[in-house]
């Protein structure tokens, strides 16, 4: 994936990754949950996607409910949606003391290694990315999201030991991943952008770091995605080590590129419910050729969705998406091709 | 006065226990519950709101703080109450049905707690009509509806006919805010203001209220 990370930054065109798998129920006409339940169904879904854009990579659904479900959360589900956590698993520190790790297969992340080695296997022109949660945010399902950013302050022994649990699966998850055939993985990790930088060393990076020691060579990526991250987060999201960085909406991205080192590839950033989902073709085509042009100076930008893109999502603002990225393509490829002429 | 000032000092530090101590000093000595709560309690929960707006502080800060404030907050409210002291009015806040996410929804709460508003919290997942009989009941003329998922900020529609079908369309104004809702979409349902984030919804409060 070095070699992949290479051609991306230096290829004269630019390329996406939007974050979708959610699209291709929609493009094959199946729910959500069906989708989510089913490794066969997913894949396919991918799969489709694969053969309908031209992205430049594929990956499996994000469903940040998956790995707390292994744990013994409580899931709800619902027909068109991804689910989400209810209650809360671990209350208290005698709670996480005692929390136990579950096996790697627990609860759907078996659907979802499953889900992955398929894809893999049957998309063969471009890499696939199996996805999973970060640490501090599978914590904050755990817990409850506003306990853990509380405790952050108020309890941080108690959140080690949790996000130490956490870590602990998901390195044996990602090395499942790892085994299932896919190229890399995008580790999502939205809730480390809510704290400070300084905390999001403490409590996020320095364990993206293990998880990224663990399973990242040069034919295993780890891409770190962190939608709510800002400049100011960079550095730490570096620090992970992590051979790709993944922003969200919240992000200035031409601000983020150039704090972000040029070997290392940055995706990002159109708003995918604002824009993508809830926009019309004529602002998703408008707001992705602006994205383009003020990160035209940055070689390792690539063109990516926010975060992945919703449920309900019209193909045609998809559609629009990549035709904007194909006319910046093509007026850049204009002066090349003046240039070697003369 | 000096005490007021570290309470507000505490209340941003998030050391509930300091706050406690404090206020509780503070009424031994006789200090007006209302400048317990504007000086101290409310001035310091302004400042950290003031820092999250600029960016300087992050989500867990604020949070701290806010629970420091409720702190003192419990100490104060029956003497609030005994002495008929004013709020400046009352919100209504609560994630619409089908939706479970409360982050943004709380700090929002804690926003306007922090600028003395009164805040009746229904939760997650809620209803049209619990928002309807939660401003019945609290005489609210603001509700805030909170949506983090494009499925279920559409339900804010349902929600603004609910409450024109009771009768409170004129008298109770909507805001709305989350992470997939725009301006335009708030126009689109006729919400009467659009917070783009938990800083802001203080200022939009303040404009619905006319404050």
């Amino acid at each position: 994936m070095r070699e992949w990370v290479s051609s991306v930054i230096s290829s004269e065109t630019r390329c996406a990754f939007p974050l979708m798998v959610f699209s291709g129920a929609d493009l094959t006409g199946t729910g959500i949950d069906e989708m989510l339940g089913d490794a066969r169904t997913q894949a396919f879904c991918a799969s489709a996607l694969a053969a309908r854009f031209p992205s430049a990579a594929s990956i499996t659904a994000m469903d940040l409910s998956v790995e707390a479900e292994a744990f013994g959360a409580g899931v709800r589900r619902m027909p068109n949606e991804a689910p989400t956590i209810i209650g809360s698993l671990v209350p208290d520190a005698d709670t996480a003391d005692s929390l136990s790790l579950p096996s790697v297969g627990a609860g759907r992340t078996g659907i979802y290694l499953e889900a992955a080695s398929l894809t893999a296997s049957w998309i063969g022109n471009r890499p696939v990315f199996g996805c999973h949660i970060g640490p501090f945010s599978l914590a904050g399902r755990l817990c409850g999201m506003t306990e853990a950013l509380m405790n952050v302050q108020a309890e941080p022994e108690t959140l080690h030991v949790i996000v130490r649990k956490a870590t602990e699966f998901l390195i044996a998850y990602a090395r499942a991943f790892k085994e299932s055939g896919v190229n890399g993985i995008v580790i999502a990790e939205p809730a480390a952008g809510l704290i400070s930088p300084a905390h999001c060393d403490e409590f996020s990076s320095r364990y993206v770091r293990m998880i990224v020691d663990a399973v990242q060579d040069g034919h295993f990526m780890v891409i770190l995605h962190n939608c709510a991250a800002s400049k100011r987060h960079v550095g730490s999201m570096v620090s992970t080590g992590a051979m790709g960085l993944h922003f969200g909406n919240a992000a200035d991205m031409p601000g983020v590129l150039a704090a972000v080192p040029p070997e290392i590839p940055a995706f990002g950033n159109i708003d995918p419910a604002g824009v993508l989902k809830n926009g019309t073709e004529e602002s998703v085509h408008r707001t992705t050729s602006d994205l383009l042009a003020t990160t035209s100076g940055y070689p390792n930008f690539v063109l990516s969705s926010g975060c992945d893109i919703p449920p309900g999502t019209p193909l045609r603002n998809i559609d629009a998406f990549f035709r904007a990225l194909d006319e910046y393509n093509a007026a850049a490829a204009g002066p090349r091709r003046a240039e070697s002429v003369r | 006065m000096e005490m007021l000032k570290e309470i507000a000092e505490k209340v941003e530090a998030g050391r509930q226990n300091d706050v406690k101590a404090l206020v509780e000093s503070c009424i031994e000595k006789g200090v007006a519950v209302s400048d317990i709560l504007n000086q101290g309690l409310v001035a310091g929960m302004n400042s950290i709101g003031v820092k999250f707006r600029e960016n300087e502080v992050f989500v867990p800060e604020v949070l701290v703080a806010a629970r420091a404030m409720k702190a003192g907050l419990e100490i104060i409210k029956p003497i609030l109450l005994r002495e008929k002291v004013q709020s400046k009015g009352t919100v209504v806040m609560g994630t619409v049905l089908g939706d479970l996410h409360d982050i943004g929804k709380n700090i929002v709460c804690y926003m306007l707690q922090g600028a003395g508003y009164d805040v009746v919290d229904i939760g997650i997942d809620a209803p049209a009509d619990k928002f309807i009989s939660a401003a019945r009941e609290s005489g609210a003329r603001i509700i805030g509806l909170s949506s983090l998922l494009t499925t279920t900020m559409v339900y804010m529609k349902d929600v603004m006919d609910a409450l024109r079908e009771a009768g409170l369309g004129d008298e109770v104004k909507v805001m709305v805010g989350g992470a997939p809702v725009t301006q335009a979409f708030a126009d689109d349902i006729g919400a009467h203001g659009y917070a783009p984030d938990a800083a802001s919804a203080v200022d939009v409060v303040k404009r619905l209220l006319g404050n």
